[in-house]
């Protein structure tokens, strides 16, 4: 019989760099056609506006935009997810619209976001 | 600036590598410790559709009932603590209760009761308990752990009595449940049946979802390095991956690119198709580990992958995560696992939890 | 029995004559996760003939409330009342004031404060967010305030809609934090449209940007809104029926005296007091 591999066992604290958000754009006269770039260029805006310069210019990833739904998956340094989630939070208007985003999931594993019991909905 | 601008909270991932067929392995434990799991999904490379074995087991999965408004003495009532509660294979969890506000309350196989309550629900139960772990300044939730199975909750012991009063009368605590629990040739479930009549209830079957991966970068497994190097990825990039591809999340993206930068972590060969599915609803580690031994046999014949993955996520609201480990939520509930099994039957484990939690087993 | 956990609440949806914007904030408040909403009534007392608003019954907003998302139950609407003193004399606990589950009190100059603080029987003290804070946080006030179990309340929907406001409002927040130490402090929305609404926790990571802990920024969108809706059912009823909690004999309190350093139940203190 063939070596068997040798048990190990690795405890990661923190081990992650990024934490991953699912953010929902919501506009005051419903749905349009929003681009995954304006999306992520709106987000931008928040962060200079609360941040300034050094804001701007923090890294984030769009992993994913969901136009029809205006949802997309962003990927952010853990340093910077509570600057990027407060300047967001604070974004009220979209080209003269009102508007809000709305984090319906945070969680430093991506994978986490592929489901969320908190919608199990059986009714 | 405010130093905890940049700070987070802690998040725990245990990475463990064995092989199913050594003894010592306890991969079976991690499994039927972790009570309520609300999703699972596998990938499988190179695989167009789901082989009939598997689906058969997906086919053999325990139903689910959610039930209205029961009161929780209920489930202390003789005939029921007996026949059903204790018999082993059976699970409750409080529905549509959130961890971080409401009462929550769960009943685990091992015949033990929790419940995570408000100080004032606490106070007015008179039963004894923890102050929750996860407080902040003034202690605000209670976790009370009933044995069941103790001689002194025999039903008309002294403390069995107290226990039906507090819930019966002080506090007559009730809530929506989520119900399973695995049949077994002695038990087909009668006395449950019993009590959910009483009850509005309906059942539920868990929904199978299957969806084709595309031609896609997939990282390079090599069973026996954990750690990740220049010829394996490590446990949080294969993790990491596992959800981009879950969630159709495009791994080829330029470091110049605006929207995204993310990319397949190195090494990587291309997948020229995959296969991935869910199953969703109230699942219990009885079914989850017979799933996990047939998927240990799909490399019984040969196969174009080396690996496969399953992911197993418990629910954000439970009041346990492994065993009676206290789970909690701060800005998110995640407790999981996952499995890597290997063709040779090596498999990687990793378990991970939230800010509050406590350290998987 | 609702209002007794620890559970998300927004104590300041400004009230609005157009019931239609009224009922969607309110529904949006409970899609959001909000179980529990105050609607607030202002009055101007610098005005010539003030004149103290009648609450709005909530039957006539509702036949049937909105249940809060992903729960069985439906939201809980309260009344509010915040008086806006540049004298002390505008704040009068009338009988006028126990239509309202919760009063306020905005003042605008630190003798007023100072009084909100130490006597006002209120509970709920506004912090300045639309102007500059026009006097300093002293430690005096503001720790008797949180001794006494009043709580100061930021909102945040100016800081959505202007940014010169927004410089106020984490300015004075920052100001109130070096002097409360994130003790006592109660985030609400001031919200007058569905879409000024932000979720519970967006709320409590904004709550850091004002100078709160994590655990202090979620405090102040539940379990400190909690104290301040007990409080104000304790006021009401001050002069009728007392709530007392039936404790069953021998249960096991361990909780009360771990409690130094943050404010007590209020409500229980005060019912005892009352006793």
């Amino acid at each position: 019989m063939e070596d068997l591999a040798a048990f190990e066992r690795l405890v990661c604290k923190n081990a992650s760099d990024f934490h991953y958000m699912k953010i929902c754009l919501v506009l005051e006269k419903g749905r349009r056609n929003v681009e995954a770039a304006q999306f992520k260029q709106l987000m931008i805006s928040g962060l200079r506006q609360l941040y300034g310069e050094v804001g701007a210019a923090l890294p984030f990833d769009v992993l994913k935009f969901d136009p029809s739904t205006l949802t997309g998956m962003v990927r952010v340094c853990n340093s910077s997810l509570v600057k990027l989630w407060s300047a967001i939070t604070l974004i009220g208007s979209y080209q003269n619209e009102l508007c809000a985003f709305r984090v319906t999931q945070v969680s430093p594993f991506l994978i986490a976001l592929s489901g969320n019991s908190r919608k199990l909905e059986l009714d | 600036m405010s130093p905890e601008l940049e700070r987070c909270s802690r998040n725990l991932l245990i990475c463990e590598k064995s092989n199913f067929r050594d003894e010592r392995a306890r991969y079976d434990i991690h499994v039927s410790k972790h009570f309520f799991n609300y999703k699972l999904s596998m990938v499988i490379p190179e695989c167009a559709s789901l082989p009939a074995c598997i689906a058969g087991v997906i086919q053999t999965f325990s139903s689910y009932y959610r039930v209205r408004d029961l009161p929780v003495y209920k489930f202390l009532q003789e005939d029921i603590l007996q026949k059903v509660v204790k018999n082993g294979h059976f699970y409750a969890l409080s529905y549509n209760t959130r961890i971080d506000e409401d009462n929550t309350i769960a009943f685990l196989p091992s015949g033990h009761l929790i419940m995570s309550v408000n100080k004032d629900t606490y106070e007015q139960l008179g039963l004894e308990g923890k102050p929750s772990q996860y407080t902040h300044r003034k202690v605000q939730r209670y976790v009370v752990n009933v044995d069941l199975t103790d001689k002194s909750m025999t039903p008309g012991a002294k403390t069995y009595q107290r226990l039906i009063t507090s819930l019966k009368e002080w506090v007559p605590l009730k809530s929506d449940f989520l119900i399973s629990m695995k049949m077994t040739a002695e038990d087909d479930g009668g006395a449950l049946q019993t009590l959910l009549s009483q009850y509005s209830f309906e059942e539920y079957r868990p929904t199978l979802q299957t969806h084709t991966l595309k031609e896609t970068p997939c990282p390079s497994l090599h069973s026996s390095n954990l750690h990740g190097d220049e010829k394996s990825c490590d446990a949080h990039r294969f993790l990491e991956w596992l959800g981009a591809v879950s969630m159709d999340i495009s791994c080829n993206n330029e470091a110049s690119s605006f929207l995204s930068t993310y990319v397949c972590p190195e090494p990587w060969s291309s997948m020229s198709q995959g296969l991935l599915c869910t199953v969703t609803g109230f699942l219990i580690p009885e079914d989850i580990h017979s799933l996990l031994l047939e998927l240990r046999h799909y490399f019984d014949q040969p196969k174009f992958t080396s690996w496969l993955s399953i992911t197993v996520h418990g629910f954000a609201d439970s009041p346990v995560s492994w065993g009676m480990t206290e789970h909690g939520f701060l800005k998110g509930g995640e407790n999981f696992y996952n499995f890597v099994c290997f063709e040779n039957q090596d498999y990687w484990l990793h378990m991970a939890t939230g800010s509050h939690d406590g350290c998987p087993p | 029995m609702v209002c007794k956990m620890a559970m998300f609440m927004d104590l300041n949806i400004s009230f609005t004559k157009d019931k239609k914007t009224l009922q969607n904030i309110i529904e949006t408040a409970a899609h959001l996760g909000y179980s529990t909403v105050a609607i607030n009534y202002t009055l101007e007392s610098q005005q010539k003939k003030p004149e103290i608003p009648k609450p709005a019954s909530i039957s006539d907003l509702f036949d049937k409330l909105p249940v809060v998302q992903g729960r069985s139950r439906p939201i809980k609407v309260l009344n509010r009342l915040t008086v806006v003193a540049t004298d002390p004399s505008h704040f009068r606990p009338t009988s006028e004031y126990k239509l309202f589950d919760l009063v306020a009190v905005h003042p605008k100059t630190e003798k007023i404060f100072h009084a909100a603080c130490m006597t006002f029987e209120a509970d709920i003290i506004c912090v300045t967010v639309t102007e500059k804070q026009p006097f300093h946080f002293k430690r005096a006030p503001v720790n008797g305030a949180i001794d006494r179990g009043v709580f100061f309340e930021i909102i945040y929907t100016p800081a959505i809609r202007d940014s010169t406001m927004r410089r106020y409002t984490i300015g004075n927040s920052l100001g109130l934090m070096e002097t409360c130490k994130g003790k006592g402090v109660i985030l609400s929305s001031g919200a007058e449209k569905p879409l000024e609404l932000r979720g519970p926790y967006d709320i409590a990571n904004l709550g850091i940007l004002f100078g709160l802990s994590e655990g202090d920024a979620k405090a102040a969108v539940s379990t400190n809104c909690r104290s301040v809706v007990l409080g104000g059912e304790t006021r009401t009823t001050a002069f009728g029926i007392i709530h007392t909690v039936k404790k069953p004999p021998s249960a096991p309190t361990p909780s009360d005296k771990d409690e130094s350093g943050e404010t007590d139940n209020p409500a229980s203190k005060r019912a005892k007091m009352e006793q």
